[in-house]
């Protein structure tokens, strides 16, 4: 083991030649590379940076719309519900009122219904009633009843106001004094005498009267003097009964 | 291999110069690493492969340790430094090429690398902060300690040199000893060693080289800045 100094100064010559040989080949070249790509790099960041800040202006620009909008959608929908609720208050108080109409009208149908069938019902008790009553007037019609029959008219013609009289005797003024006495019975002639005095007192002229029979009247007396009747028989009375009835179902 | 063999050999003489295997090791050495480097020139890209890659790797690393050290001259610094590591891994591991053996094995070369690195201190603290400033740091803090400084210098440049040296060549020489003794695949687990060993040196070496640089600078810096908080501490009062 020796110095050389051959190969010692050799040796720093080489070193020098392959520091110059790594800074010419190696050290610049990939130095070179490795800054243009930081540089790159650098750009990138830049304008990966500028484009951070725009998105992020964007962001906010988007953001204060997107509040704006959900404001407004608020308010929309505040202004919807208003409506809506102003709506169906309407609808509901309408139908309120058409519920209260189609009730009273209910109401009053059916208390039109009620009454027409309370009509009818007292329709069918007047004619059941007045069927019954015919039917037992007809049995118990006869002589007795006819003469009963008589002296109620007699009483009902003597009990006449003075009103009644005076209207009475001007109707009848003028003419022919020929009175019609229909009986279902003959009359005996003691009621016919009657009958004639009573008309010649009540009119207070000389009446003719004209006694006819006629079985239709059951039993009573029927006394026609001009336009003026009076009746006091079954028939007529059951006639009135019913037409009486007739009328009530009509109303 | 042959006992003769394990010494460097003067292979032929150039005039005066003779020269030695390491020479031609190192010829070949560097001749590889600038063909391995023109071709790298060549491919470059923004978008590097697996060799640009690496050597991006290497360099970055380099320069980091720099920067760790040395941070405010990491330009100035890195070819010398840069090429000491990359030489020294190379030449370091040549020795484990068959028939080929490595350029610091020689003490003629170990120490040709540490006086460029006594050279180079001079040269970057002269260059940073001018011949008188330089030279005044020897006498500071007190000339009482120039002698020791200038002991300094030599020691730790001759230990650069004997330090790699005697680390490579006892490798080697172990390697040898026990392939001859043991047989033909005993000594695998020294040439592991020996990959190790190879690394480590050349980082010790670097890495020394890059401080011994990088104290020269920082002497200045801090005188620099002992003379910068002074001078504020005058303004204040």
């Amino acid at each position: 083991m020796e110095l050389s100094w051959s190969t010692f100064l050799l040796e720093i010559i080489n070193f020098l030649v392959l520091v110059w040989i790594l800074k010419r080949f190696f050290y610049r070249p990939v130095q070179s590379v490795i800054a243009r790509r930081q540089q790159g790099i650098e750009q990138r960041l830049a304008k990966a940076a500028e484009m951070e800040s725009s998105a992020q202006e964007l962001q906010q620009k988007y953001q204060g719309r997107l509040e704006q909008w959900r404001g407004e959608r608020e308010q929309a929908r505040e202004s919807l519900d208003i409506e809506l609720n102003a709506e169906r208050e309407k609808r509901q108080a309408a139908l309120q009122r058409e519920l209260a109409q189609q009730r009273e009208k209910a109401a009053a149908m059916e208390r039109r219904q009620q009454q027409d069938q309370q009509r009818k019902l007292e329709l069918q008790a007047l004619e059941q009633g007045s069927e019954f009553a015919a039917r037992l007037l007809e049995q118990a019609a006869g002589p007795e009843l006819e003469q009963r029959l008589g002296d109620m008219l007699v009483d009902a013609l003597e009990d006449l106001d003075d009103v009644r009289l005076q209207q009475l005797r001007a109707q009848l003024s003028e003419r022919d004094m020929v009175a019609e006495v229909a009986s279902a019975f003959p009359l005996a002639a003691e009621l016919r005498q009657r009958i004639a005095e009573l008309l010649r007192e009540l009119l207070q002229r000389e009446v003719q009267c004209h006694y006819v029979e006629d079985p239709e009247l059951l039993a009573g007396l029927r006394i026609g003097i001009g336009g003026w009747e009076l009746d006091a028989n079954l028939r007529d009375e059951l006639h009135g009964f019913a037409h009486l009835a007739r009328e009530l179902a009509g109303a | 291999m042959e006992a003769g063999q394990l010494f460097p050999s003067a292979l032929f003489r150039v005039g005066p110069l003779q020269i030695t295997s390491t020479v031609v090791t190192t010829w070949g050495i560097i001749a590889a690493i600038w063909l391995g480097c023109w071709l790298l020139s060549r491919r470059l890209q923004t978008r590097p492969g697996a060799a640009q890659t690496l050597a991006e790797g290497v360099m970055t690393a380099i320069e980091e340790a720099i920067r760790a050290v040395a941070p405010d001259h990491v330009q100035m610094l890195l070819p010398f430094i840069a090429s000491l590591w990359i030489f020294l891994v190379i030449a370091n591991l040549c020795g484990l090429i068959p028939g080929i053996h490595s350029p610091t094995r020689d003490l003629s070369a170990t120490a040709a690398l540490a006086i460029l690195v006594f050279l180079s201190v001079h040269w970057f603290g002269i260059r940073s902060q001018g011949l008188r400033r330089y030279l005044h740091h020897y006498l500071t803090p007190t000339p009482i300690l120039l002698p020791f400084h200038l002991i300094s210098e030599v020691t730790r440049t001759v230990a650069l040199a004997v330090r790699l040296f005697g680390n490579i060549m006892s490798l080697e020489m172990a390697a040898l000893l026990i392939l001859l003794v043991a047989g033909f695949l005993a000594p695998i687990p020294i040439l592991m060693l020996h990959i190790i060993e190879a690394l480590v040196q050349a980082y010790i070496f670097g890495m020394l080289a890059l401080i011994y640089v990088a104290g020269g600078l920082q002497s200045q810096m801090l005188r620099e800045q002992r003379k910068e908080n002074e001078d504020g501490e005058g303004q204040q009062r």
